[in-house]
């Protein structure tokens, strides 16, 4: 898109340091261009010109092609199907598609459960009422084996939403696990959902505690680095008979999974071998189940019982000392409405590390969950709903978005964490967007291949039989693992293998090395 | 029959099963009418620090509960409780009008094979989610998906073996003499069934429009799965109150609900005294 001739003399000058750095915030701000932006553009070691090319670039290609396929669109709207109360993100722009381009934006929202089973049975249907559909990353395998949303590997090749921008592109490995299937492009990412460690700052400032815990451990009262601290600070910390637990930690059915995959993978184990061979039914994963059963006696006696906002609730109330959530336990935390005993105290940490069987230490987190946008192949228009997609998750436009409360989405491209605007750090504080960086580039997905849900539940229904007292660790394993080999079977092993081995092909060097992942054929 | 007084065990058990049954209506009663602070207080607030209707008010504007900080309610319920009335009114309506003739065709004109039970009552032994995908596939193809026609059409379907197998055990009780009576005067079949048949088992009717409006009233699965954007239902409502900022809204649902329940309570509340006798189902025979 061509440049503002007076915006790229600007940047010329400064590149080439005719202009000092206040005069050419001062100039872009006068040129209309964010604040923000022109901050990152001026610290960029790109270089100006090349530094508001990428930042802007991927937002200027978006709304030229939106214009395009707008102005040539027989249905002058765009529908979105969308997970219930993610929509806060979205709403402030309706106003601009509308009046720009004609384009009315209407919302479908279903609940977040019914959102893949919906693009099945569009798969079916063929109805054509959605143009966008915002599923988890779990969902595109199962959405582009039944033909219902496009590959966009063609158009991102195109008009470059500049995926995998060192800068201002999506984190890796989130950019590949959360947006690719078989090594192609099948949604783009708008909510980093990984999970981090929570702790209350007040409690690890308090000077009787912290003596205290130096005297029983012989260490400073701190965030925990590895589980085994986690634990013994939840130990510590208990305190039931004042209603203060441990943790908030769930066992609950649906999110146990997580919880489980979590310690799993931070001792070096994945899910399946190179040969889909089910791995969490090793004394690894046994043992990791007898220590999830051992912190049972230091946690929140809802933790059995946790949905993701009753979980927010307990913590924001001050009835735990640490909890593992997603960045939007940290707003919750954050807002006196919601947090009345946390905001302001708390403390966040990348997910404990455990070590490997070689005695190595590990970071390893969750990406779980996760929208992105996809394209249906129904769409009336499919490239207007592309140019959505790419225009709302721009390096810019995303920044503008996420912090609208009201809505799911949280940091996921570098620069929202390591060049936040001003409502970024508001809402999330640069310590914590700090954090969320340094544990995102140790995340591992969820089951993002064929059948990702039909492993998740299987897995977890195990997992909870065996929390809740029902089955032993070995027990409980062993029968996830046998479903597994039946999910396996049903589906094909050939395409699941294919999946697997495109998918942790892009995990973080540590891991991949811990679990053997270079080793797979 | 001589009044018997009950005894102080049975008074007991009498108000615990009371107490039992009717906590699930007071704690959504109150918490209906909790502001969102109370909603997951913990301890649990039984009666609200602070009575208020903004529940009721954010079902038909989403904004109300701003006032509290809450935000993220997207759509009003207007839609959805509309959707429920039509699609229960209508489809209630014509289950029990199919039903009831089917039922006569059967009682009166049918052969009393042994099969007739099974047959009827066939349409109701599958799971409504293993047929649920089926009709979004036939129905996308004929034009019925997303609209209150399907949605009354899959209603009819699913309540009709239901009320057509109770009308039918009323219409067995009936002695035959009475209409042959009536044809004997000489009334056609059909005027001899609306004059004497129909009046002589409106308790039986009665209790099947209520049984059938209760399944349609409360049906989920159907209407989640057959519905975009241009129909809705309280049920599929109930599940849509959740946001990013506050979680479940828990006093938004218990407000639908209590909306949900005051149809039902005033359909009861007219038909209850035919209710004992038409619920037991033909139970006493002739």
């Amino acid at each position: 898109m061509e440049m503002n001739p007076k915006l790229e003399k600007t940047l010329q000058e400064y590149e080439a340091g005719g202009m000092t750095r206040r005069s050419f915030l001062k100039t872009m701000t006068t040129l209309g261009v964010a604040a923000a932006v022109a901050n990152a553009v001026a610290l960029s070691p790109l270089g100006a010109v090349k530094a508001f090319a990428a930042i802007n670039g991927p937002e200027e290609r978006a709304w030229a092609l939106a214009k395009v396929a707008a102005a040539k669109a027989t249905k002058k709207s765009l529908t979105l199907l969308i997970p219930t109360g993610s929509i806060g993100n979205m709403t402030p722009y309706v106003d601009k598609w509308k009046n720009e381009l004609g384009i009315t934006l209407e919302f479908i929202e279903e609940p977040d459960e019914v959102v893949h089973t919906k693009g099945m049975q569009e798969a079916v249907a063929k109805t054509g009422r959605y143009d966008v559909m915002m599923p988890t990353a779990m969902s595109y395998p199962d959405w582009i084996d039944s033909g219902v949303i496009y590959d966009l590997t063609d158009w991102t090749e195109k008009h470059d939403p500049e995926l995998f921008n060192k800068e201002y592109g999506v984190v890796f490995p989130a950019s590949h696990h959360a947006q690719l299937y078989n090594g192609r492009v099948a949604g783009l990412l708008c909510d980093g959902d990984q999970i981090t460690l929570l702790c209350r700052k007040d409690y690890l400032e308090n000077p009787a505690k912290a003596k205290a815990f130096e005297d029983k451990f012989g260490r400073k009262l701190a965030v925990p680095d590895t589980w085994k601290e986690y634990r013994e600070l939840a130990e510590f910390m208990h305190d039931p008979a004042n209603g203060f637990y441990g943790s908030l930690e769930y066992r609950s059915p649906y999110y146990v999974k997580w919880m489980f995959m979590q310690r799993l993978v931070s001792k070096g184990v994945l899910y399946f071998d190179g040969e889909m061979n089910p791995t969490f039914n090793s004394d690894t994963g046994v043992q990791v189940l007898e220590e999830m059963l051992e912190m049972n006696q230091f946690l929140h006696p809802d933790a059995f019982s946790f949905t993701w906002s009753s979980n927010y609730n307990a913590f924001g109330r001050g009835e735990g000392f640490m909890n593992i959530v997603w960045p939007s336990g940290f707003k919750y935390s954050m807002a006196p409405s919601t947090g009345p005993a946390t905001t302001g105290n708390i403390a966040a940490t990348v997910m404990p590390a455990d070590f490997t069987k070689d005695g190595s230490k590990l970071y390893a987190g969750m990406f779980c969950w996760g929208y992105g946008y996809a394209v249906s192949k129904y769409s009336a228009n499919p490239e207007l709903a592309y140019a959505y997609a790419q225009w709302m998750t721009s390096p810019t436009i995303s920044a503008d978005a996420i912090p609208y409360l009201g809505g799911y989405s949280d940091p996921y491209r570098v620069n929202h964490m390591l060049k936040p605007t001003k409502r970024l750090v508001d809402t999330y504080t640069l310590p914590y967007l700090d954090t969320l960086y340094h544990n995102i580039v140790n995340t591992v997905p969820d089951f993002c291949i064929p059948g990702g849900f039909e492993y998740q539940d299987a897995l977890d229904k195990e997992v909870h039989a065996c929390m809740t007292g029902s089955k032993d660790p070995k027990e409980a394993l062993s029968q996830a693992a046998h479903k597994f080999e039946r999910i396996t079977r049903r589906i094909g092993k050939d395409k699941v293998k294919k999946a697997w081995i495109a998918l942790t092909s892009n995990l973080a060097a540590p891991i991949k090395k811990a679990a053997g992942v270079d080793q797979w054929s | 029959m001589q009044d018997k007084k009950l005894t102080p065990v049975q008074t007991v058990i009498m108000a615990v099963s009371l107490v039992v049954v009717l906590f699930p209506v007071f704690w959504i009663l109150m918490t209906a009418i909790k502001p969102p602070t109370d909603w997951n207080a913990s301890p649990a607030i039984w009666i609200p620090s602070e009575p208020t209707f903004v529940n009721f008010q954010t079902l038909f504007d989403p904004e109300a509960l701003g006032k509290y900080g809450v935000g993220g309610v997207s759509q009003p319920a207007t839609k959805a409780v509309f959707g429920s009335l039509l699609a229960t009114v209508v489809s209630t309506t014509l289950s029990v009008i199919i039903g009831l003739f089917s039922a006569i065709g059967i009682s009166r004109y049918g052969n009393n094979s042994k099969s007739t039970p099974l047959i009827i009552l066939s349409g109701r032994m599958f799971p409504p989610a293993a047929i649920a995908v089926p009709f979004v596939i036939i129905f996308s193809n004929i034009g019925l998906i997303d609209s209150y026609t399907g949605l009354i059409a899959i209603y009819v379907a699913v309540t009709l073996p239901f009320s057509t197998w109770m009308l039918k055990s009323f219409v067995d009780d009936l002695p035959r003499e009475i209409e042959e009576a009536a044809m004997i005067d000489g009334r056609g079949k059909l005027a001899a069934h609306l004059t004497v048949t129909i009046p002589l088992i409106r308790g039986g009717l009665f209790a099947t429009t209520m049984f059938i409006f209760i399944l349609n009233w409360s049906e989920f699965m159907f209407a989640l799965v057959l519905s975009y954007s241009n129909i809705s239902t309280i049920p599929v409502q109930l599940a849509k109150y959740v946001t990013a900022t506050a979680g479940t809204l828990y006093g938004v649902q218990a407000a639908l609900a209590v909306l949900a329940m005051i149809p039902l309570v005033i359909v009861g509340y007219l038909i209850q005294g035919h209710l004992a006798r038409g619920m037991t189902f033909g139970a006493i025979k002739q």
